[in-house]
C-alpha cells in the first residue's frame, strides 16, 4: 500500500472507531482572534483584511482544544475532530509548523478510562502490542533513581549536574522536563505502547490538580510521544488562573504576552461538563503504526 | 575557535565537549508537548573512542574542536611511537602508543590508514577494512576442512589472535576484517 492509502486507511479507521461508539465528528475554527498562550507554544499570526480597510490580527490554531471546549460548555456531548493545526518556531524530525491532531472528549470519564479507550483505539487500528503503563513518579525512581514530587529546585539541579546537564532554568517544571527527556524517554524506546500519568503539579497545564498530582497523561508509542491528555479543569475561573500565569511566565521569558480569550472565558460561564480529553498526533502515530 | 549553536548541529561536526574533541553521531531534537525544546545529541568522544549522549537546551552552543581526517601511509614503529605519513604533504607524524587502540594489531608497513589530529596532534588511527596478516603460529592445519566448521585461534605477525579456518597453516597470509578481528579468505 503507498503512504497515502495507508493514512486514509487510518483516518477511516479513527472515524469508524468513534462513529461506532457515538460521538459527534465536529470542525472548530482554525482561525481564531486570540492566540495561544502556552510558554512554549506559538501561534502562527496572519494579517488579514487589509485591503479592505479592515486591518485585523488573525492566529492560526495551534490546537482546537478551546474552540472544542466551548462546544463542550454548550452541551455537545462526545465530540471528536481531526484537523490541521500550527505551531510557530517548530522544525525538526518529528515537529513541523502545520500537523494533523486527533483531539477527542470523553464526558465522565477519569484519564483511566480515557487511557483504556485509546488502547481500544490502537487496537482498532492494528497496534496489538500489550500497553505499559506507569505514574511520572515511577518512571523516574525506576529509570533515574530520582523521587520527582517531593525533591525542590536546588537539589534537582545537584543530580542534573551530576548527569553533566544544564540546570539555568527559570522553573523547576523545565527541569523536570530536561531530565525526563535525557534519563527517561531513551528507556521508553523498547516499549510500543507506554502511558506516562500523573504529572507533577507544576505541570499540569490545563488538567485537574489534586495536591502534588496534576491528572494527565502522555502516550508514547516506541519512545515517541504522541500523545497527550488530561482530566480537563472546568470552571472559567480556572482556565483564567492558568493563562494568567503562563502570560506571567511569558513575560519572564521575553516572550509576548497576550490577552486573555475573553469570547472562550464568557462561554465557560457555563462551566464544562466533567470530561477528560487528549490529542494525538497523527503523523506520529501513523510514522509508529507503520513501523512495525 | 567558532561556536555552534544547537540549530547548527550537523552529523559529524567536531565540537569540544568536556575538554574532548567529540564528533556528532547523531542530533534528536525533542520538543515535549508542553515544554521548551531540547536537543538530544549523541557523541562519540573522539579521544577514547566511547560514546555518550547529552541533551542540551536548544540555543545552547558548544566550541567546535580543530579535529582533521587524513589519509596517512604507515611507516614504521621505533618501539615508542608508531610513524606516519602524509602522502599528500609528505609530513611525518608520530603516534604515541597509548593512542593506538585496537589498531596496532593491525598496522602494515605501507597501508594506508585514516589519522585524526586533533590541534595537529594524532589522536586516534583507523586501519583499512581488510589487512593482509601473516599467521606466527596455531596449530598444525588439518587437510579436506574448508572454512565454517568451527576454526582455531591463530597468532599474527601483528600480535593480534583471529579465529580462522582449520586448514591455515604457519605461514600463511591471511585477509582480516579490522571491523569485527574476523578471518575474510586467504591471500
Amino acid at each position: 500500500m503507498i503512504a497515502l492509502q495507508k493514512k486514509a486507511t487510518l483516518f477511516k479507521k479513527i472515524r469508524e472507531f468513534f462513529d461506532v461508539q457515538g460521538l459527534t465528528e465536529v470542525q472548530t475554527p482554525s482561525l481564531l482572534n486570540t492566540p495561544t498562550t502556552d510558554v512554549y507554544i506559538d501561534s502562527i499570526a496572519i494579517a488579514t483584511n487589509q485591503e479592505i480597510g479592515q486591518n485585523t490580527c488573525k492566529y492560526l490554531h495551534t490546537s482546537p482544544e478551546l474552540e472544542m471546549k466551548k462546544l463542550l460548555s454548550q452541551g455537545s456531548g462526545d465530540i471528536y475532530q481531526i484537523c490541521q493545526v500550527f505551531r510557530d518556531n517548530e522544525i525538526g524530525e518529528r515537529n513541523f509548523n502545520e500537523f494533523t491532531l486527533l483531539e477527542y472528549y470523553r464526558l465522565d470519564f477519569n484519564i483511566h478510562q480515557l487511557m483504556s479507550d485509546i488502547s481500544a483505539l490502537l487496537r482498532h487500528l492494528g497496534i496489538y502490542d500489550e500497553v505499559v503503563k506507569m505514574s511520572y513518579a515511577q518512571a523516574f525512581s525506576q529509570f533515574g533513581k530520582i523521587d520527582i514530587l517531593n525533591i525542590d529546585f536546588e537539589s534537582l539541579k545537584c543530580i542534573a549536574l551530576t548527569h553533566d546537564l544544564n540546570i539555568d532554568f527559570e522553573w523547576i517544571e523545565d527541569l523536570q522536563m530536561l531530565l525526563f527527556v535525557h534519563l527517561v524517554e531513551p528507556c521508553l524506546k523498547d516499549l510500543p505502547v507506554c502511558f506516562i500519568y500523573d504529572y507533577p503539579s507544576e505541570q499540569s497545564a490545563l488538567a485537574r490538580v489534586d495536591g502534588r498530582i496534576a491528572h494527565r497523561f502522555e502516550l508514547y508509542l516506541l519512545g515517541v510521544e504522541v500523545g497527550n491528555g488530561y482530566d480537563e479543569l472546568q470552571s472559567a475561573k480556572s482556565y483564567q488562573q492558568v493563562f494568567a500565569l503562563e502570560n506571567t511566565k511569558r513575560q519572564q521569558i521575553n516572550k509576548p504576552s497576550f490577552e486573555l480569550d475573553l469570547e472562550f472565558l464568557a462561554c465557560l460561564e457555563k462551566p464544562l461538563p466533567k470530561c477528560s480529553g487528549v490529542a494525538i498526533g497523527i503523523e506520529r502515530l501513523a510514522s509508529q503504526l507503520f513501523a512495525t | 575557535m567558532a561556536n555552534y549553536s544547537t540549530s547548527q548541529f550537523k552529523n559529524g561536526m567536531k565540537l569540544m565537549l568536556d575538554g574532548n574533541p567529540c564528533s556528532i553521531v547523531n542530533n534528536e531534537i525533542v520538543k515535549p508537548g508542553k515544554g521548551q525544546a531540547f536537543n538530544r545529541v549523541k557523541f562519540k568522544d573522539l579521544i577514547t573512542g566511547k560514546s555518550l549522549i547529552k541533551t542540551f537546551k536548544s540555543g545552547e552552543s558548544l566550541e567546535s574542536a580543530d579535529v582533521l581526517e587524513l589519509d596517512m601511509q604507515y611507516l614504521y614503529n621505533d618501539g615508542s611511537a608508531w610513524n606516519f605519513m602524509d602522502t599528500e604533504s609528505f609530513e611525518q607524524h608520530a603516534i604515541d602508543d597509548s593512542s593506538m587502540d585496537d589498531a596496532r594489531g593491525y598496522l602494515v608497513e605501507q597501508d594506508m590508514c585514516t589519522v585524526v589530529l586533533w590541534n595537529n596532534n594524532p589522536i586516534s588511527v583507523t586501519p583499512p577494512i581488510h589487512v593482509m596478516l601473516e599467521v606466527v603460529d596455531t596449530d598444525p592445519g588439518l587437510k579436506g576442512d574448508s572454512a565454517g566448521t568451527g576454526g582455531k585461534p591463530a597468532i599474527m605477525n601483528t600480535g593480534v589472535v583471529v579465529q580462522v579456518p582449520l586448514f591455515i597453516g604457519i605461514g600463511e597470509v591471511i585477509k582480516v576484517d579490522t571491523r569485527t578481528n574476523e578471518y575474510a579468505g586467504r591471500s
